[in-house]
């Protein structure tokens, strides 16, 4: 529902009222087919927010190029029509008759069962701010605006030229944390989180694009957390960006040519100053206005920053039952994070509803379609004008003569708009009135409009594999507007390589699995019991398997949150609901130690100390956990003094000796990780140091508090906790990895070395205790799960998720899924949601009786196969299989696995007999395509 | 221009395909030279389809897959490149300049990319003149 | 009087975190209603065109 927001919510749990105000589009999305012609006649010019206002767009316009839904709107701030009644040019120019000036707004009412806020957030405006210089000069721009400058569908098509005289930018910098970490300027104390990352990206692309770039960031810490997000930072610095650990102060024009000026302090403490061609301010988050003032307006509790807050321990609930947040607004985070959090809501505002499940909505019923076998072949072909997109530019009337002309077409028509629902029935009507068994319709593209069009075949009664798209708009009329002769030419060569292939189509049946309702949840620490119980909750039976004696995981040696809270009455509260649930079955010191199948339909054996069992299920969630990482280096061993960071919570919670009389505590980062041997940050310790820091501090603010850092990643609002300490005078001493602190143990004294880079001397700290935060490394187990499913681990031995943005709780292999600690370091919270999120995901197996799979799979000549077994090695699924043709009987056999098969065709171009092929897209159909283009 | 060059290009679904869609979507302009045949993956081009389109007379034949990492189904598009650099070798023996065959990575987004290769290609078919193979082509009547 | 709980769920953004909440919701047995202020479902993701190549917010 676009151009619509929230009135009023009333109601509880189970039984929401909304009223909704749907915005007036002006343009009827029945009817727009999103040809442009209105925008292209449009005399009104508007910046183009898309673009952050770099260029212009319509008063009439698509929000973006790829716009679901791909529909035009009108702008009626800037419409001269509506605003005056003058013009009105796009009502006459619309092929469509899809203007609607008379458009209104609309109230709606729902009903609903709960509720999911996602409202997002806003960047930060760094306008006004005379020292940061945007809006003075032109050559300073931010981060979103330079992410346009870069695409290739932005402004300046992707070349990177400056604005203010179009020169190619030679000398680059970007600026961090403005809008972040900054109380002056701002007035936002918090970290924004995924700007590092932003800027370092940036950086890349550029270099990509301008040889003998000059890339400087200038930033006050490095804040490269997440997953593979480290090797990134070092493939930046590897490529010779520059990278300088200050905040600029402000920015001054160099000359009047536009260059940049401005000065800062180099690493060794020395006063330098640049001049750029460009400067890039890397702004932060805000929470949306749109979301405050909704959350508002429900009571819902906000920080000072204006985000949402939530419990580590809940995520994304908020204070009303059935209301869920997810994304940015409860603070900011990148896109795995945001994605995981939304399921992560989708599994919390589901799983009270589980038993209205289907009660809007049903599964959907495949039929096979008419039997087409012993029918001669007549192929329907079905030409589009879309208006005048591929009208105007290719000759319609003397393709469709030409189509008539080719072998096997029985019928041709055109129609101004295949798509429409009138020409849809066209269609239907005469697939049945022509005995049609075949259809081609020339017009835009599959990849939008194939599903459509096999819709309409299905409901004619005819298999919706019996049908190919010729693209003729985007890929002729549109790209070579300018030469119809040619783009008829063109057009008659698609039309006939369509025809070509689709006479050779054969039907394809559904491919359909039963799903087995049962799950499997490896791993009983949080996220293996969050996991177990959402399943549970929902009614789905659930195996947990744990390898030790105990449930909780690592969750068993922490203490607390960032925020405070205590993290042992959760695990307890959790031990206690999985043993009570009477569908979750709990297998203690257990193993799984085989397992075959696919989504749906898995076996996995069970080994446990006296028995063996064998489970059917249809998903599995992998939550093996990690460890924590045993330091070799800081003469770890040496000296009882010498902690890691578990073993100092524990010793400071039972008030030990060593630490109740400590007057001087060193604490040491990055131990164990950011190095070559473990190129990734671990994520948790620097705020887990700082918490410790501050807790020493407050029992007895006279202590000395040495932090080590090479980089402190309080990420998000978790930078409150670094101000904190600094504010209570924890001292914090930044260090390079190739000049590391010494720890020295001589007798019963403590000393740590570390260099200092203003005087540069090494000096000496003396120490009642050091504290070594030790990295997590992933528990040996997930190694050997990976080997029994066949699931990916990445170089630093976790599991490697199907897509590391979008799809952050999946595998590749469908129906397997990840959370918590096996998959990267993170904090509780972030452990709870993706655990949630893992449940959301199986649910959408789950909840089906049986799955119907796309039937586009790769199928087995037997006349032809004579069993050589090459296509076996190179499918990526493990789909292929060798197999004797009888029991007993030597000769072997091909079979292909239908439900694991995903139909990339990868052995059909492997095979040298032709005797293995992907249903639509045979050898023999894309020869005869091929054939059909040179003809 | 005398000779217009013929194409026959395979097209990921997933990118390059997509990446020809968004170059219609914002209007680029490219040669009409090429020829695009769909695929789910280049992992499913056979080496003999890209023979075929060489002996039946195309001046230049494109494989266009997603970027190394990038692929819809792991590593097909890593496959696909290790079968096809073969082809090189053959094209040789049979007479043709290796440059008549690309390898082109592009992700869906990359609209310019496509369209720059495309172009690219024309004109090197262009220099490079009408294929050999085509006068050994005997025409049905 | 024990009224029983609507199968349906309202999603309020379409940005990357809405759809994503909408698609699972949906491929569960639920129907959804996903509200977006503005013309398009995108967010402020749409205007990242280069690392996330796929435009995958489709629904």
């Amino acid at each position: 529902m676009p151009l619509t927001s929230v009135d009023r919510i009333q109601g509880e749990l189970g039984q929401f009222h909304v009223t909704l105000r749907e915005h007036p589009r002006y343009v009827d999305s029945q009817k727009c087919i999103a040809c442009g012609e209105c925008a292209q006649n449009c005399p009104e010019r508007v910046p183009d927010e898309l673009n952050e206002g770099i260029n212009e767009r319509k008063a009439i316009f698509l929000q973006y190029a790829q716009a679901v839904p791909l529909k035009y709107q009108i702008d009626a701030d800037h419409c001269q029509k509506l605003r005056s009644g003058k013009c009105g040019i796009c009502e006459k120019i619309c092929p469509a008759g899809a203007i609607r000036f008379d458009d209104i707004e609309r109230l709606i009412s729902l009903w609903v069962g709960s509720i999911i806020l996602a409202p997002g957030h806003r960047t930060f405006d760094p306008s006004g701010v005379r020292t940061w210089g945007y809006d003075v000069f032109p050559n300073v721009v931010t981060s979103i605006e330079f992410e346009r400058y870069l695409a290739s569908s932005g402004p300046t098509e992707g070349k990177l030229v400056r604005p203010s005289d179009g020169k190619e930018v030679k000398r680059l910098a970007f600026l961090q944390c403005v809008g972040s970490r900054d109380y002056n300027k701002a007035s936002h104390g918090y970290c924004s989180s995924v700007c590092c990352m932003t800027s370092l990206k940036e950086a890349m692309i550029a270099l990509d694009q301008v040889e003998g770039l000059e890339v400087s960031i200038f930033f006050m810490d490095m804040r490269t957390h997440g997953k593979g997000f480290e090797r990134y930072y070092e493939r930046a610095r590897s490529r010779g960006v520059r990278f300088h650990r200050c905040r600029v102060h402000s920015l001054e024009p160099a000359n009047e040519q536009g260059d940049i000026y401005f000065r800062f302090i180099t690493d060794e403490g020395k006063q330098a100053h640049g001049e750029f061609d460009l400067v890039v301010l890397s702004v932060g988050m805000e929470p949306s206005r749109q979301g405050v003032a909704l959350a508002e307006s429900l009571g819902l509790h906000l920080s000072g920053d204006g985000f949402s807050v939530t419990s580590s321990f809940a995520p994304v609930r908020t204070s009303i039952p059935g209301i869920y947040i997810c994304g940015t607004f409860s603070g900011p985070k990148d896109i795995p994070q945001s994605i995981i959090q939304a399921s992560a809501a989708a599994a919390e505002a589901m799983i009270p509803l589980a038993d209205a499940r289907y009660s809007l909505t049903e599964q959907p019923e495949s039929a096979p379609g008419r039997d087409i076998r012993g029918e001669e072949t007549r192929i329907g072909v079905f030409i589009c004008h879309c208006g005048s997109n591929v009208a105007s530019v290719i000759d319609v009337e003397a393709l469709a003569e030409y189509a008539a002309t080719l072998p096997q077409v029985a019928h041709v028509e055109r129609s101004l708009f295949a798509c429409s629902e009138d020409s849809q029935q066209i269609l239907r009507d005469l697939i049945v009135e022509k005995k049609l068994n075949r259809v081609v319709v020339a017009a835009c593209t599959p990849r939008t409009h194939e599903h459509l069009f096999q819709e309409t075949l299905k409901s004619a009664g005819l298999n919706e594999y019996l049908f190919e798209m010729a693209n003729i708009r985007n890929q002729v009329s549109w790209v070579h507007a300018a030469n119809p002769e040619a783009a008829t030419a063109k057009a008659r060569d698609i039309l006939r390589m369509s025809v070509a292939k689709v006479a050779l189509l054969e039907p394809l049946d559904p491919v359909t699995v039963t799903v087995n309702p049962q799950a499997l949840v490896v791993g009983g620490g949080v996220a293996g019991m969050v996991a177990a119980l959402g399943l549970a909750e929902q009614g789905f039976p659930v195996h947990l398997v744990e390898k030790s004696g105990q449930l909780g995981g690592n969750a068993r040696h922490l203490f607390q949150t960032w925020r405070g809270e205590p993290i042992q009455d959760f695990v307890d509260q959790l031990v206690t609901r999985v043993k009570e649930h009477t569908l979750i079955t709990v297998h203690m010191r257990g193993q799984v130690t085989q397992a075959e199948g696919f989504m749906g339909s898995y076996r996995s054996t069970i080994t446990k100390p006296h028995c063996t069992t064998a489970m059917d299920h249809g998903v599995a969630i992998f939550a093996m956990g990690g460890q924590a990482y045993k330091p070799e280096e800081y003469s770890y061993g040496q000296s009882p003094r010498i902690l890691t960071a578990l073993e100092f919570d524990k010793l400071h919670l039972v008030g030990d000796e060593r630490i109740k009389h400590g007057r001087d505590f060193v604490f040491i980062q990055c131990v164990g990780s950011r190095v070559p041997e473990r190129p990734y940050c671990s994520r948790v310790c620097c705020t887990h140091s700082i918490q410790s820091a501050i807790a020493l501090k407050d029992e007895e603010p006279g202590r000395n508090v040495y932090v080590l850092y090479r980089d402190i990643r309080s990420f998000g609002q978790r930078e409150e906790l670094y101000k904190k300490a600094r504010e209570l005078g924890v001292i914090f001493i930044n260090y390079d990895l190739h000049q590391k602190p010494v720890v020295r143990v001589q007798d019963a004294d403590l000393s740590v070395v570390a260099w200092d880079h203003v005087l540069h001397d090494p000096f000496s700290i003396r120490a009642d205790v050091v504290v070594l935060a030790a990295a997590i490394v992933p528990h040996p187990e997930v190694r050997d799960l990976a080997r029994i499913y066949r699931i990916p681990v990445d170089e630093d031995g976790f599991l490697q998720e199907a897509h590391v943005k979008l799809r952050p709780v999946d595998f590749a292999s469908e129906g397997l899924f990840l959370a918590g600690l096996a998959h990267y370091p993170k904090p509780i919270e972030e452990v709870v949601s993706q655990a949630l999120a893992a449940v959301a995901r199986a649910t959408t197996v789950l909840s089906n009786r049986r799955i119907e799979l796309d039937s586009i799979k790769a199928r087995v000549n037997e006349a032809a196969c004579d069993a050589c077994a090459l296509c076996l090695d190179v499918c990526p699924y493990h789909a292929i299989t060798m197999e004797p043709i009888a029991d007993g009987e030597a000769k072997q056999r091909i079979r292909v696995n239908l439900t694991r098969c995903k139909g990339c065709g990868i052995c059909q171009a492997t095979c040298p007999k032709d005797a293995i092929n992907v249903g639509g897209f045979t050898y023999r159909q894309l020869s005869a395509q091929v054939r059909a283009a040179l003809s | 221009m005398g000779f217009e060059p013929k194409i026959v290009a395979f097209t990921c679904n997933w990118c390059a395909y997509a990446a020809a869609d968004l170059a219609g979507i914002i209007r680029m302009q490219y040669p009409h030279s090429v020829r695009m045949i769909r695929v789910m993956c280049t992992g499913m081009v056979h080496p003999n389809l890209v023979l075929e389109a060489f002996q039946l007379g195309a001046d230049g034949v494109m494989v266009m897959g997603c970027h190394p990492g990038d692929c819809h189904y792991v590593d097909g598009n890593l496959k696909a490149e290790a079968r096809l650099v073969v082809l090189n070798e053959m094209l040789e023996t049979m007479g043709l300049e290796e440059e008549r065959f690309r390898l082109v990575w592009c992700s869906a987004a990359e609209a310019e990319r496509l369209a720059a290769a495309v172009t690219d290609m024309t004109d090197q078919l262009r220099e490079l003149g009408p294929s050999p193979m085509k006068p050994a082509i005997v025409r049905p009547a | 009087m024990l009224l029983e709980k609507v199968g349906s769920v309202m999603v309020v953004g379409g940005g990357i975190a809405g759809v994503q909440a909408a698609l699972d919701l949906a491929n569960s047995g639920y129907y959804v209603y996903l509200v977006e202020r503005s013309g398009a479902i995108g967010g402020s993701m749409a205007r990242l065109s280069k690392t996330y190549p796929t435009n995958d917010c489709s629904m």
